[in-house]
């Protein structure tokens, strides 16, 4: 039989930081832009261009790998990496090689399998981008975008850390998550604003040395990130099952297929010539400019997760859904601070807010500040559950107040105790044998009668009242 | 000689230029010399702690975030080879992509 | 000021010489366009200064003398370019230099080689013998080369003109296209010290679209001195050794009696790392350039050759037809000393070789000397076909230049005698961003030296 398998993957994660310009131009990096329309003589490559380094990018750089808790150092070089291909202009890539911007940081994640792992977070490195290559829109021929050439990008590569396609996964979601709540990025993979390669190998279970590994590549989604890792850990088990040896090449994810095939029949393995970069001296950072990234990163997820917990007496699971993004973290701050009472809150954001911002291009549409009202209003007794998430979605869709909204829907509650007496003694009179019998002992028939006052009032009696007017007519 | 004809087809493959046969071995001949010429660096003991140099500026300059592109008078439309639908156009790789 | 027409007319009288790579006519349209719009309150209003074919102008197609840019007409322009307009002077036209400024005798051009003026069985040097060529011949009076291992002082010594190369990081190379980007410079020939220095005052200055351009003012021209007092010139003994040319070495001596005449203390330096600086050179400068050149691929300007079926027969017609020999010697020799396996032996190596040829100057300015004061060139002008057959003996003509590019220092070569009536060139070594002393001591020197008398 099979013997037990160990998966062994390390991710190489590209992402475009948020910046204006270009990482070595000031070409704007504005995405859907009129193909080769955002260029200029550095980013086509042009004879004698040089490149400029953009402060911010590296400051946005600096950032992540203060979030990831590496090691920032105050010096490194920026490289060329040469090698030939239609979207890269210059033959080269500026990059960094042997001395990165930073080394050594951590990234914890929860694993589907073993609990909370922490991975290492080998390097974080500042390059720039290539253009698009689009082999589809002639024929025989590749069609080449140099807008996106020069756009900044780090690379953040971990160790062979993770276990499993679901490791992977749920470290990726992780990094995306830390990356976004300190705005360097969108990590948006279907904008090609997050971009991962992997590198698998596989060995038995026990051992500890790391075998032939092949690198996956062209994984164009959040959800082809697990089943394209198992395809090639399953196609890498089966090879050596059956006698073979797993090589070292580079694979390619077929969504469509859902297979993995090699790039290139005879890969020529690259030779890229690393060396530093002349055009460009090392890149000096100071004390105050690290300084300085470092009080501009708000407050990290796992610590804010903690933070909610102790400080709105959430549970583990519900901080971990309140605290998923910064925009949802911060809007049910927002409700809180409004007032509204914390527990309410969670329910409200977790359930109402977040369902309707999934089909509304996760807008959180109704403000802080209506929320909580709707929330008070409910606490008040003025609308019933069901009424307020009526108002709720009127807010969201129209705007306005959610009060004068309540009010011109004819959702409010009445609470006029004489109008409430009316409606119960209707109730009693036509239920004359339920009373005798609520008078018997009979006393869960009070949800019957509340029911019926519920009707009778068109769902507008003030539940808690409508039942302390029943309490009293029926203790007479 | 230090580099042989093999060697040299593998060097231009990486620079992405053909090397007629008949070239070959001039050209073989001509590196290894140069290549002799300059190997004689390697006589000198530098014991690995000697920094390297290379003139300019000791740090890089920042360059403020902003949309300012360098001028271009006229676009690729006007010097590009093969330029259609506003792409750069260039024959595929081969079968494999 | 210059009539556009006489300077067109002086130009086309030179045309000879196959120094200019501009069309006639092309070039008397754009300079009569250029001389309507020229700055009149500029430094230089009205001067011609002709351009090294790789260096990109607006005006006139950009080649770098070689098949692979044949007819690429620029889209923007070098900003020594835009500094030389905004002081008034008119571009006039664009001249023959060596392949991407790869050789030392402007025999590597894919348009010809260049005549010396003198002697047309002669090289004018390279690579900016073109010109070289022209300024010598009083075609123009300055011209912009560029010099990576001595490229403007060489050809400016073997034609008997000034040739000014700033320190590294005076003159911005946004617009030149890269050779040995740790290596080049955008320099100046002259007809004289005074308008090679001018030129060179205009195109000097900081420049935010190059990253190893200093954060400096222009440089300032210092007057003409009355005298040598109070300079200490050194003299590196590795420069002049035994088997120095004879009669070079006699012009050398006069040149040094004259400035110990003007009041200059003289005294022998050594510069110990020497020997190394020429294989330094040619890992450093051929490791740079195959990675400068390797966007000359066809994809997106300069011309494609035919059999592109496929994208790897694309790069190898282009770049196998459209690069010379000599190109693709050192991108072969380039791409071998940074691959795998062979960078710390050879790159790495050379790179910590400059540090201690930099040292060795370092350790002779600290000494109190003031300058350095060098032959240009082991020899005068050699005959055309003459060192083509062994690249080694083409590369030994740098022998005395390379160094201010590998330690990034000012030099320059001012005529200093003629031998059986070739032009014979010395050189000034100086300290980094101090130009000005530089040329304050050939001012003076200038003044005095027989240029034009036999060694």
């Amino acid at each position: 039989m099979s013997q037990a398998w160990e998966t062994v993957i390390g991710l190489e994660t590209h992402v475009q930081l948020r910046t204006r310009s270009k990482m070595f131009c000031g070409c704007s990096t504005s995405f859907g832009a009129p193909p080769n329309t955002q260029v200029c003589p550095v980013c086509l490559g042009l004879p004698g261009a040089l490149p400029v380094a953009n402060g911010t990018a590296i400051g946005l750089a600096v950032r992540g790998a203060l979030a990831l808790g590496c090691t920032v150092h105050p010096k490194s070089i920026f490289a060329r990496k040469n090698y030939f291909y239609p979207d890269l202009p210059k033959g080269y890539q500026i990059s960094q090689f042997d001395q990165p911007l930073a080394t050594q940081g951590t990234l914890s994640f929860v694993s589907p399998e073993r609990g909370t792992v922490t991975a290492t977070i080998v390097r974080l490195h500042l390059e720039e981008d290539a253009g698009k290559s689009i082999h589809d829109r002639f024929p025989k021929a590749t069609a080449v975008d140099l807008n996106r050439s020069g756009v900044p990008l780090i690379e953040i590569v971990s160790g062979p850390d993770l276990r499993s396609p679901a490791e992977a996964r749920a470290y990726l979601q992780t990094l995306k998550q830390l990356l976004e709540y300190i705005g360097i990025s969108d990590c948006d993979m279907e904008k090609g604003s997050l971009r991962v390669d992997a590198n698998v190998s596989i060995r038995r279970a026990g051992e500890t040395a790391l075998n032939t590994r092949t690198e996956v590549k062209n994984i164009n989604a959040f959800s082809f990130v697990e089943k394209a890792l198992g395809v090639e850990r399953d196609r890498q088990i089966a090879l050596v099952e059956a006698g073979g040896n797993v090589t070292q090449q580079t694979m390619l994810y077929d969504s469509k297929e859902n297979t993995v095939r090699p790039q290139r029949a005879k890969e020529e393995s690259h030779d890229y010539r690393y060396f530093p970069e002349p055009d460009l001296p090392p890149l000096v950072l100071t004390p105050e400019f690290v300084a300085e990234q470092q009080s501009e990163l708000p407050e990290l997820p796992g610590q804010k997760r903690e933070r909610f917990m102790a400080q709105y007496a959430l549970s583990r699971e519900h901080a971990t859904v309140l605290t998923a993004s910064r925009a949802v973290a911060d809007y049910y701050e927002n409700v809180v601070r409004a007032p509204a009472e914390p527990q309410a809150a969670a329910n409200w954001v977790m359930t109402e807010a977040l369902a309707d911002a999934k089909d509304h291009q996760e807008q959180l549409r109704v403000s802080a500040a209506a929320l909580a009202q709707i929330i008070a209003l409910v606490k008040g007794g003025t609308l019933s559950n069901q009424a307020a998430k009526r108002v709720f979605a009127e807010v969201a869709n129209k705007g306005g107040d959610p009060r004068t909204i309540a009010e011109s829907l004819g959702l409010v509650l009445v609470a006029d105790t004489n109008v409430l007496a009316g409606w119960v003694s209707d109730v009693l009179g036509a239920h004359a044998p339920e009373v005798g019998r609520y008078k018997n002992g009979e006393t869960k028939l009070m949800a019957f009668f509340l029911g019926q006052v519920m009707r009778a009032s068109k769902g507008k009696a003030d539940p808690k009242l409508a039942q302390r007017v029943l309490e009293e007519k029926l203790s007479a | 000689m230090s580099v042989s004809r093999d060697e040299v087809l593998r060097i231009a493959q990486l620079a992405e230029f053909d090397v007629d046969e008949d070239s070959l071995p001039e050209i073989a001949e001509q590196m290894s010399r140069i290549l002799d010429y300059v190997a004689q660096l390697s006589a000198i003991p530098t014991n690995g702690t000697v920094k390297t140099f290379v003139p300019g500026p000791d740090a890089i300059r920042f360059r403020p975030d902003e949309v300012a592109p360098s001028p271009l008078m006229f676009g690729p439309a006007h010097f590009a080879p093969a330029f259609k639908e506003g792409f750069f156009v260039v024959p595929k790789l081969g079968q494999f992509e | 000021m210059s009539d556009a027409r006489a300077v067109a007319d002086r130009l086309v009288k030179a045309k000879r010489l196959n120094a200019l790579l501009t069309p006639a006519k092309d070039l008397r349209k754009s300079l009569l366009a250029q001389a309507a719009a020229a700055r009149t309150t500029g430094v230089l209003y009205g001067m011609p200064v002709a351009v090294k074919d790789n260096i990109c102008t607006l005006e006139f197609t950009t080649s770098c003398g070689s098949k692979i840019l044949e007819g690429y007409q620029s889209p923007y322009e070098a900003t020594a370019i835009t500094k030389l307009k905004a002081a008034g002077a008119l571009i006039a036209g664009k001249t023959n230099c060596d392949e991407f400024a790869m050789g030392s005798s402007t025999e590597h051009s894919a348009y010809g080689r260049v005549l010396h003026p003198l002697d047309k069985t002669r090289v004018p040097g390279g690579s900016s013998g073109g010109s070289a060529a022209l300024v010598a011949a009083g075609a123009v009076p300055a011209a912009l080369g560029s010099d990576t291992g001595g490229s403007v002082r060489q050809p400016a010594a073997f034609c008997g003109v000034v040739g000014m190369k700033p320190t590294y990081g005076r003159v911005s190379r946004y617009g030149l296209v890269a050779f040995g980007s740790s290596l080049d410079q955008i320099g100046v020939l002259g007809r004289s010290v005074h308008d090679a220095a001018r030129v060179l005052s205009v195109i000097s200055g900081r420049d935010p679209r190059d990253s190893t351009c200093e954060d400096r003012d222009p440089l300032r021209l210092p007057n003409v001195p009355e005298s040598l007092q109070g300079f200490v010139i050194g003299l590196p003994k590795e420069y002049f050794p035994a088997e120095l040319d004879p009669a070079v070495r006699r012009a050398c001596d006069r040149a040094i009696r004259l400035m110990k005449e003007l009041g200059a203390a003289v005294r022998e330096v050594s510069l110990p790392h020497t020997p190394y600086a020429v294989p330094t050179y040619y890992v450093i400068a051929p490791a740079e350039a195959s990675s400068n050149l390797a966007r000359y691929d066809g994809v997106r300007y300069g011309p494609r050759f035919d059999g592109h079926q496929d994208l790897h027969a694309l790069y190898r017609t282009t770049r196998g037809q459209g690069f010379g020999p000599e190109v693709r010697r050192r991108i072969l020799v380039g791409t071998y000393v940074l691959s795998a396996g062979y960078y710390d032996a050879y790159y790495r190596r050379a790179q910590q070789m400059r540090a201690l040829i930099a040292q060795d100057f370092r350790n002779a300015f600290d000494r109190g000397v003031d300058l350095l004061f060098t032959p240009t060139v082991p020899s005068p002008a050699f005959k055309a076909g003459e060192k083509l057959s062994d690249p080694i003996a083409m590369y030994m003509s740098d022998i005395f230049t390379v160094t201010a590019n590998l330690a990034g220092l000012p030099a320059m070569s001012l005529p200093i005698g003629r031998v059986k009536g070739l032009p014979i060139g010395g050189q000034l070594i100086g300290q980094a961003f101090l130009e000005d002393e530089m040329i304050e001591a050939a001012y003076a020197l200038e003044r005095v030296v027989p240029a034009t008398d036999e060694a």
